[in-house]
Order: structure tokens, then sequence, then C-alpha cells
């Protein structure tokens, strides 16, 4: 392994699901136009909760360009055997992988194929499902798929099974990390030589009376704004008071360059950087320096190779949560300088927080802003936190821009935090 | 360049055969069995009524179990097994290397326990009576969490799922990071405690258990004609992986050398292996090319070898295709007759059995072995353990959705 001269890596297929409807170009399109996919749940999913607002991927009645088709890509028998989350891996993968065009023909290009799927919490709901099932009818009733139903790692598994991807197979679950993590794993596994391609990402589908019970006694998620829903969502902003739950996938295909030329495959973007590490500091929150953050997003910029100032635009974390956004934006600045011109935007105002997914759909808009040169705004951004002065943070309207270089950050519960810097592709 | 070379300097262990690295390994090479009939839930309804479950652990010498109450089992047994390899390593973290000290422990299932009781409040209690720790007690990667804001470790932190494949995985991915040189030591392996209602009901769903309930310690028969599926077993398995120069610099006591990994997708069914076995030869294949050894200096594997019918078989298969005329001198054991299957900790006890195996120059026994199977004609160490000469270890993974991994480790 040479340390001198790297494998260079590019991005040459990417899918979305999201609460903005499935495939990219729709997606991007209502993102850049300012649309919000969060929307009041149903009763049947929140009860007595006092949380109300999230995000769902829409029905094909709701959204007749993006809304979900699963049909198409598993059969409605199938469907009955995997959680949500597995089935928006494979709707995201197909995406990706079809835009990519990478089919492989002989075994040993089906073996340098790696698979890393990313969840943090995975089957939520199928093991909630399950444990009614027992409940009410005693252990013997349970499905015979009830654990392949519901095991992170299976939506890894079922992308692998149905395109014969037979390289690394592997899922990181660090919370709202993990698909930063998953798609900086891939990349290293294509630069030590163990796969040429890699199918990477996060999926997630926990927009359940559990996980949103569990996260609003964390006392993690929004609440104060039940009867405005696309309000709810608003990073930076005075008035925040939690995250939104989303739900969906974000899949990328990406490739070492020269296998990528050589096939004739056309890079979106390339990945030049990745950072990973902890805060050890707290389960839950993250020190208001931003310290872990801002070591994540140094060592993904001296990866690259390149200073804090080639970097125009930063795809936030800002989850909308008071203390996360703070350490974000103390981090921001001690990496960037306070007479920083970096343009911040947080999709999250959007789209509401997809957890493990969360890394994959935004890896994605990082993608798209450097294709198209564009930055998506951040939503209801009204009054500025007095910690937002002195970051530019693009909000209103989408904004053109020139950008060479953008970074991506997804942090986690347990302090965990990742960033990856790509670069435009001309 | 030569790349950074990784060394194993702290083990960690806790298993239904005992609380730490030493009464375990103790147990294993005795060829004693830890699986019992299941006493700490009712299971008299389940068609497998037995597990090798962790028994009379005291976190307090860890922890204060103040915080036990925010963790699920598998985590505190992550952190007890995380601790303690700290320990045995004697490093020693400073403001100048925390950042360059990671962790990397994941789980197969993670909290399923406190899922399952967190459904139960909210079915029957109501939302307002989920306690704050709810998810944090639950996700995979709260005992990298945990374990990094208690030693404040503040290199990379991951946490792997790859079912159960997952310590190995973790094991692998860590030693990666530190060839890489984004980290000088990692802290790897992996937790389980899935030996809840649900757990247990949904992989007797999935006929995947034995159901020998009338003589639990004979269940888990690796190869024997007799064997009915798997036994579920709780505990964790941690090591202090560390770069080679850092560890000689300190002085650290070196177990061995982790040369190799390698991994596979089998890309061919949800929960059964190829019969041919060729996705676990593949991944077997990639840490040997890893590893860049001759096959006969490989002289002991401990295998996945679940005690089930079909993945047995497999990878029986695939050892003999992958060691060729070198089978002859290799003896293959699964220690999983003894402590059951471990799912997402399975790779990272036996990744610890690899290590001892070459520091006492003694491959472990599978035990029950009394008809073995035909035509799997490999020296599968049946009963007691055998004293050999042992240079390098192979330890094998393989997981639900096709997932394969396979470590190396060396004499040093």
């Amino acid at each position: 392994m040479s340390t001198t001269n790297p494998t260079r890596i590019v991005i040459t297929g990417m899918g979305i699901a999201s609460p903005l409807g499935c495939g990219v170009q729709h997606v991007w399109q209502q993102l850049l136009a300012g649309k919000s996919g969060l929307r009041r749940l149903d009763d049947e999913i929140v009860g007595e909760l006092q949380v109300k607002v999230g995000g769902i991927v829409p029905s094909l009645a709701e959204d007749p360009v993006g809304g979900l088709n699963p049909d198409e890509i598993v059969s409605p028998k199938d469907q009955r055997k995997m959680d949500r989350f597995i089935l928006f891996a494979l709707i995201a993968a197909d995406e990706a992988i079809k835009q990519a065009q990478w089919v492989p023909e002989t075994e040993e290009q089906r073996e340098r194929t790696a698979t890393i799927i990313a969840s943090g919490v995975g089957g939520f709901p199928a093991i909630a499902e399950a444990v009614r099932t027992m409940d009410a009818r005693g252990a013997r009733k349970l499905s015979p798929f009830t654990i392949p139903s519901f095991l992170v790692n299976l939506a890894a598994g079922h992308v692998s099974i149905n395109y014969g991807f037979k390289g690394p197979l592997g899922a990181p679950v660090t919370a709202c990390a993990a698909g930063v993590q998953a798609i900086g794993d891939a990349a290293r596994l294509i630069r030590s030589g163990e796969a040429d391609v890699a199918i990477c990402g996060g999926a997630e589908a926990t927009v359940h009376a559990v996980s949103l019970g569990g996260f609003a006694a964390a006392r993690a998620l929004s609440t104060d704004f039940s009867d405005t829903p696309t309000k709810a969502s608003r990073p930076f902003d005075r008035d925040r008071d939690g995250f939104v739950m989303g739900e969906g996938a974000g899949i990328l295909v990406i490739e070492s360059l020269e296998h990528a030329l050589a096939r004739g495959a056309k890079p979106i973007a390339e990945i030049v950087g990745y950072g990973t590490s902890a805060d050890a500091y707290h389960l839950t929150s993250g020190p208001e320096d931003g310290d872990g953050a801002k070591r994540a997003m140094e060592q993904a910029i001296k990866q690259a190779g390149i200073t804090p100032g080639q970097i125009q635009h930063l795809n936030a974390h800002a989850t909308s949560t008071p203390v996360g956004d703070k350490g974000e934006l103390a981090a921001v600045k001690r990496v960037f300088g306070s007479n920083n011109s970096i343009a911040v935007t947080s999709t999250k105002s959007a789209t509401g927080h997809l957890l493990g997914a969360a890394g994959g759909i935004e890896t994605i808009f990082t993608a798209l802003a450097l294709r198209d040169q564009i930055i998506p705004p951040t939503l209801n951004l009204e009054n500025p936190d007095e910690d937002a002065a002195g970051v530019d943070i693009v909000h209103g309207e989408a904004r053109p821009a020139t950008i060479d270089y953008a970074i991506s950050n997804g942090f986690g519960f347990g302090g965990v935090n990742a960033s990856i810097l790509l670069k435009r592709w001309v | 360049m030569s790349r950074r070379r990784v060394v194993v300097t702290g083990l960690g262990m806790i298993s239904s055969l005992g609380n730490t690295v030493a009464e375990t390994w103790q147990g294993i090479v005795n060829g004693k069995s830890g699986i019992a009939t299941i006493s700490h839930f009712d299971a008299s309804a389940f068609t497998t009524q037995f597990s090798a479950s962790v028994r009379n652990l005291v976190v307090d010498d860890y922890f204060p179990s103040k915080e036990a109450r925010k963790m699920d089992p598998f985590i505190q047994y992550g952190m007890v097994a995380g601790i303690q390899a700290i320990r045995d390593s004697g490093l020693e973290i400073t403001d100048a290397n925390a950042g360059r000290v990671g962790v990397s422990i994941g789980s197969g299932i993670g909290g399923i326990g406190t899922i399952e009781e967190g459904s139960a409040t909210l079915e029957h209690k109501g939302p307002r009576r989920i306690s704050p720790f709810f998810v944090p007690s639950a996700i995979i990667n709260m005992i990298s969490g945990n374990l990094s804001i208690m030693y404040g470790l503040r290199g990379p932190n991951i946490a792997i799922t790859t079912a159960c494949t997952t310590g190995t995985h973790s094991i692998g991915f860590a030693a990666r990071m530190i060839q890489h040189g984004d980290a000088d030591v990692m802290v790897a392996g992996g937790a389980e405690m899935a030996t809840t209602p649900l757990g247990l009901g949904g992989f007797a769903a999935a006929r995947a258990l034995s159901t020998r309930n009338d003589n639990p310690q004979a269940a888990s028969r690796p190869w024997d004609k007799d064997r009915d599926g798997f036994v579920l077993g709780d505990g964790a398995g941690v090591l202090v992986l560390e770069e080679y120069e850092h560890a000689k610099k300190r002085g650290a006591k070196i177990y061995a050398e982790l040369i190799g990994f390698g991994m596979s997708g089998d890309a061919y069914h949800m929960t059964s292996p190829p019969e041919d076995g060729s996705g676990a030869a593949a991944s077997m294949r990639n840490a040997i090319l890893d590893a860049a050894i001759p096959l006969e200096l490989i002289n002991y594997i401990n295998a996945h070898g679940t005690s089930t019918q079909a993945g047995d078989k497999a990878e029986c298969r695939a050892v003999k295709s992958v060691m060729g005329s070198a089978v002859g001198q290799v003896a293959v054991s699964s220690t999983k007759s003894m402590i059951g299957h471990l799912l997402g900790a399975a790779g990272a006890v036996e990744a610890i059995f690899s290590v001892l195996a070459i520091r006492d120059q003694v491959a472990p026994p599978t035990i029950n072995l009394d008809n073995p199977e035909d035509g799997c004609d490999i020296n599968l160490v049946p009963h007691t353990a055998q004293e050999r000469k042992i240079e390098a270890v192979l330890s094998n993974s393989f997981g639900f959705g096709g997932t394969n991994g396979s470590l190396i480790f060396r004499k040093v």
C-alpha cells in the first residue's frame, strides 16, 4: 500500500428516498425550491405522544412524481419479510446502481464490489411489532423472518443478494454519524485495494411510536410546532426546540477513478477527504466548543491536502437542537476562522433528521451542490441565534455559488463525529 | 512503503464460562460447557429453553452500578470486557495520546431487551413513562460511546453491525485504522445479550436454534451428525490493538500480531450460505492474501462452526478448498460447542481464543463431536484440547445477510 499516491475515488451513482420524495433529481428540485417534507403525523403513529411532527416518504397518491413505488423493486410478498428501512435501502440503491450503470459481469467484478449500508436504529418498528405479536399470541406465532426483518446489516445484505455483489459487506451503526461513516469506510476499502466499487450510504425508517417516544423522552425532539409542522425543523434559529424525525435512504455508488474512467462511467464528484473522531464527553450532547466536530473536519481537510479556505460550502449536521447547533457553529468558526466565507446550510430544515440515513442523503446533496454550483436554503431561519453571528447561513432561497470543495458533517449520540469532503468534478 | 504492524496488547472477556479471560479460557481448554436452562426469564413456553448466559456479573468492580441502569446488558458486558482489556494493556490515556486512541465495539442485535421493555411500556403505560435513557441504553454504538467517555478516548469511534460477523469486522476495521494511520491504538470487539424473549423466540421461529431441552450441554455439537441448530450465547470480548512500534516503545506485553483480515459477501440467501462454502472460502483467501504467509504456517482455525446443518457443512468444504494440501496439518475447532453462539460478540471472543491458542500452543476442543459428519475428514479436535505447535491462527465469522470475515493472528 502506498500512502504517497492514494487512489482517487469518485461518485458515479446516487439514489434517494426521503420525505421530499424518491428520486435524486426530484428531491433536489424540491429542496432548491424551498419545499418542506415535514407534516403532522397521523394519530395512528403518534397517539398520545407529545411529538406530532415528522417526515414520511410520500405515497404515490400524495406525490405522483416522487411517491414511494416499492412494488417495482420488491414484490409485495417479500416486502412483508423486511422492515421499512431495508425497503428504502433497496429503492435508493436501485436508483444509484442504475445511474452508475454498474452491472458486474465477471465473478471477479462481483467480488470487487463492496456493500456498506448504515442505519442508526435499524428495525425498531419490526421489533415493536414482534413484541406485540408475542404478547398477544405467544412466541411460537412469530414469523420465521422476524430476526432478518430487523437486523441492521440486512439492508446491505439484501442489496448484495439482489445484485450479486460479493465483496466486503458491512453496516456501521454509529447513530446519526452512521451514514457518513459508511461512505468513509467504503472509500477506505477502495483505497486499501479490497474493492473497486462500493455501494454505500444509510437507511432509516423509525417514525414509529416506540422510537418517537424514546427520543422524546430524551428531550431531543421538537414539540412546539405541532400545528405548523413545516416550521418545526429550524436549525440555527432562536426558536428551535429539537429535531424532527424523518425517514428514507441515501445510497451512493463510489469507485476508484481509474475504474470509473476505464468503463466509461461519468463521475459526479470526487471524494477527497474523510475524518472521524469522538467527543469523549457526554452520551447525548456534544461539548459547547465543538471540539470533536472540529477534529473530524480537520482530519478530512488534512486527508484532502487542502486548506480550510479552499472550501466554499458546508452541509451542516445542524439538527435544530439548541446544544448541537451551538457546538457545530463553534467548530465551524474554529476550523474556518472567525472571518470565514464558507456558505453553510442545513437541509434537515426540509427533510427532518434521517438519523443513520442523514449522512447518505446529505452527501448526495453536497455532491449536487458541487455539480450544479448552487446551495439549497436552510428553511425557517427567521431569527438567527446569536451563536450564528459571523457564519454565512444560506436561507430564504437557494443561492448560486462557485464551489470547488464542499464538506458534509454527521454527528451522533455517543459523541461520534464524521466529516466527508467532496471536490467538484469538471 | 511497508504498512504499520498491528499487535494485540490487551484482552477482556465475559462469557457463560466466567467473567474474566482467564476463567473462560480455563473452561475452554478443559472442554467445559457453559450452557444451561434459562433462568433469567420464564422460557417454558418456548421451543428452546436453554442458553449460554452470563452469570453472577458484578459491575461495581468496573463502574458504579447506578450507571448500569442506563445500559442494556449488552452495553454492560461490552464495557466490562473493554475495561478489562484496557487495564490488561497497561495503556495510560493522556492528553497527548487521547486523540490517537479509538474504539470499535459492535453488537449484532443490540439492546433488544430494552426495546422490548420500551415497547411494552408504551403499550401498557403510555409514552410519558418511557425513560429518557431508553434510546441511549438501546442503540448499538453506546459501548463505543460510553467507553470513550469513561477513558477520554478521542480517536475514531465506530460501531459495526454485521450480524454474527460483527466482532470480526469490528476488529478488522480497527486494525485497518491503525494501519492507515488514523489511530495508534484501537479498543475493538463485540458484545451481545440477545437471550431475551424476542431474541429466543425470533431465532426459534427461524428454526435456527437447537431444541435439545433435555440435555442442553450436549446441544451445541458442531459437525456432529446429530446437530440440530445453534445455542444462543451472551457475553463480550474486547481486544486492545496497537501499532507495533507504539507498543514496543512503552514496553507493552504483546500477545500476538494481527497479520491478516479478509471479507466477502455470499450474495446468495438471507439466512443460509451457499452449499459449496464459496463465500466463506473467499473471505479466508482474502485474509491469507492480506497476511501474505504460506498456508503451512496456519496450524489452527477457530471455525465459525455454529452447529447448524448447512453452515457447518459449507465451512468444512471452504476450509478444505482453501487449505488444499496443507489441510492435513491444521487443527479446526469450534469453541461454540462450549459457550454457544455469541452472535455479534462471537468473532471477538473467538479472536481472543485464537490469540491465547498461540500463547499457550494449544488448540481448544470441539466438544460433543461424537459422530463426525461424513466427508468432513479434517482434524476437528474432538472432545479434548490438543497441544501443538501453533505459528498462526485463522478465525472465521459468517452472518445472516451473507456477510463473512476472517482474521489471522501470528506469534510475535
